[in-house]
């Protein structure tokens, strides 16, 4: 079912087929708001666990985990650096360079990595579980424009365009000598203005075609349209739903109350 | 038919096949070229004329057997040496384009194989020159019409300076007027000693232009040798979907009838013998 590329993988879990894209969208902006109302890693490595399994859950190999894992990491790395800098308070550890490195910097700056990560997972998981289509389809029903809608799904749409154009231009550019592997990064970037700027020209070529066709077959003609695709809000979703506002509220007591909180006064 | 000068192209049997694809590209293909020949690759879409002149400058390399360009090895050689040998034009321009200048549009590739800048200057000025579009040397491409940027495509490939001059559908999307106008430089460039290939759907441009055709189906080479001969060749041409010049097939129908030729490709050639036979009736 789906058309064009997303990172969408079709697995037969109730995650994808029973749920209501809607459910979905909100069950994410659910956990993107716990990864704020907490800073302590355990509650973070928690709720990432939580995500995870949720993920595997629905069928989805862990292995399609592993590049947002990684990317995250990253972020792991660059909080476990900086926030040590920042935090003065808890058990002294060591001192690198002028730097008091505390016990509760290295894990405040953990935490700051698995805010990433999960906020990344959770992200990865809605977009691995909902189709492009049902994803536009959910945000309609939301009252989303359907134009609004429309340019969203033509964005996922277009990646795979731009990216065979991509390869076109690259192959034609280096055909005509041009080196990407050579060179200095700088220099390296230099050069991509080559493969860029016929891009961008392709791209709006694309669009122009693309617009001109719709409105050849009378794209935007009624007011209302009906869907291919229909979803229905069920019980199930119902219960999801009331459940994530009510992890909003704990979430925000427990903020209140000081629990899986490690620093205060940092989000 | 190259076997007395040593070719500048030398494919033998290789095989390709694209990742997710589940038939091969080329299968077993073998072909030789000479210095200066001007070849037209015909087929039906998917036939493997493009991956098989992908091949010549290593955008693809094969998966079995070699490549020998001018005495290099695909594989071995890499593409910037081989851009210097096999210059490439793709279908649209409009995926090369991005200078703000003609002049710097063409200037792109002898910058790149690292010549000095009065040869750059040289090649990009001989280039204009022979396409015709000296006078638009500081225009911005894209303002330029379909034809003048097919026109810029080629240009700027050409001053490279590559002996091997691959054009994928120099005429795809080209008006008559444009079509002939590529076609002629491209033969010019031809009579200036460089190996030109074309891949074309145009029948009739193959007739015209391209003393020799390879035609290709299902990855595979079906026919290859002069073009009168392949394109009066009904078996062959069935087998690959393709259709000879009209006037070629008018040509085979009176042969049947009148004992015409029937490996006429032009209609300067129809005219020509029809004009002999009207001589003739009326003479005797």
């Amino acid at each position: 079912m789906p058309v064009g590329y997303s990172i969408y993988v079709e697995t037969p879990s109730p995650i994808h087929h029973k749920l209501d894209p809607r459910t979905k969208l909100v069950a994410t902006g659910t956990i993107f708001i716990l990864a704020l109302e907490f800073n302590h890693p355990l509650m973070l490595g928690l709720l990432t666990a939580a995500v995870l399994s949720v993920g595997l859950y629905a069928r989805l190999s862990f292995k399609r985990f592993v590049p947002f894992l990684v990317g995250a990491s990253w972020f792991l790395i660059l909080g476990v650096l900086i926030w040590p800098a920042y935090i003065d308070q808890g058990q002294y550890l060591f001192t690198f360079y002028t730097v008091d490195v505390t016990l509760d910097g290295l894990l405040f700056g953990l935490a700051m990595g698995l805010r990433v990560a999960l906020m990344v997972l959770a992200a990865g998981v809605w977009m691995m579980t909902t189709s492009p289509q049902k994803m536009t389809l959910g945000l309609l029903k939301m009252g989303m424009p359907y134009k609004a809608g429309l340019a969203m799904s033509t964005t996922i749409r277009f990646i795979p365009l731009i990216s065979a154009e991509r390869a076109t231009i690259t192959e034609a550019q280096r055909a005509r000598g041009l080196r990407l592997d050579k060179g200095n990064p700088l220099s390296r970037a230099v050069k991509a203005v080559n493969i860029i700027g016929p891009m961008f020209l392709r791209a709006i070529d694309l669009a122009q075609a693309l617009a001109l066709a719709m409105d050849a077959r009378g794209f935007g003609a009624r007011k209302s349209r009906t869907n291919i695709v229909q979803i229905e809000m069920t019980q199930v979703d119902k219960v999801i739903l009331v459940g994530c506002g009510l992890a909003v509220i704990v979430g925000l007591i427990m903020r209140i109350m000081g629990i899986g909180v490690l620093i205060e006064g940092y989000l | 038919m190259s076997s007395l000068v040593s070719p500048i192209i030398d494919v033998r049997d290789i095989s390709f096949q694209y990742e997710g694809s589940p038939t091969p590209a080329l299968d077993h293909v073998s072909l030789t070229v000479a210095p200066g020949e001007f070849v037209a690759f015909v087929g039906q879409n998917g036939a493997g004329k493009t991956t098989l002149a992908k091949t010549f400058n290593g955008i693809l390399n094969q998966s079995s057997g070699e490549v020998i360009i001018n005495g290099y090895d695909t594989r071995v050689a890499g593409l910037a040496a081989l851009a210097r040998i096999v210059g490439y034009v793709y279908q649209n321009p409009d995926h090369q384009i991005f200078a703000n200048r003609v002049r710097d549009e063409v200037a792109f590739g002898p910058r790149n194989l690292g010549l000095s800048p009065t040869e750059i200057n040289d090649a990009v000025q001989n280039a204009l020159k022979l396409v015709g579009l000296e006078e638009q040397a500081d225009t911005y491409p894209f303002i330029l019409g379909r034809g003048q940027r097919q026109k810029l495509a080629v240009a700027s490939v050409i001053a490279m300076g590559s002996p091997v001059l691959v054009v994928d559908e120099p005429t795809t999307g080209l008006d008559l007027r444009g079509s002939l106008s590529i076609m002629d430089l491209l033969r010019q460039w031809n009579k200036q000693g460089r190996t030109i290939i074309i891949i074309t759907h145009d029948m009739n441009i193959v007739a015209e232009y391209a003393p020799r055709t390879v035609v290709m189906a299902q990855a595979r080479i079906v026919a290859d040798g002069p073009t009168r001969a392949v394109l009066t060749d009904e078996a062959v041409l069935k087998q690959a979907f393709l259709k000879a010049p009209q006037i070629t097939r008018l040509a085979q129908r009176l042969r049947e009838r009148f004992d015409f030729p029937g490996d006429i490709l032009t209609v300067k050639e129809f005219y020509t013998e029809l004009n002999r036979r009207i001589g003739k009736c009326r003479g005797g």
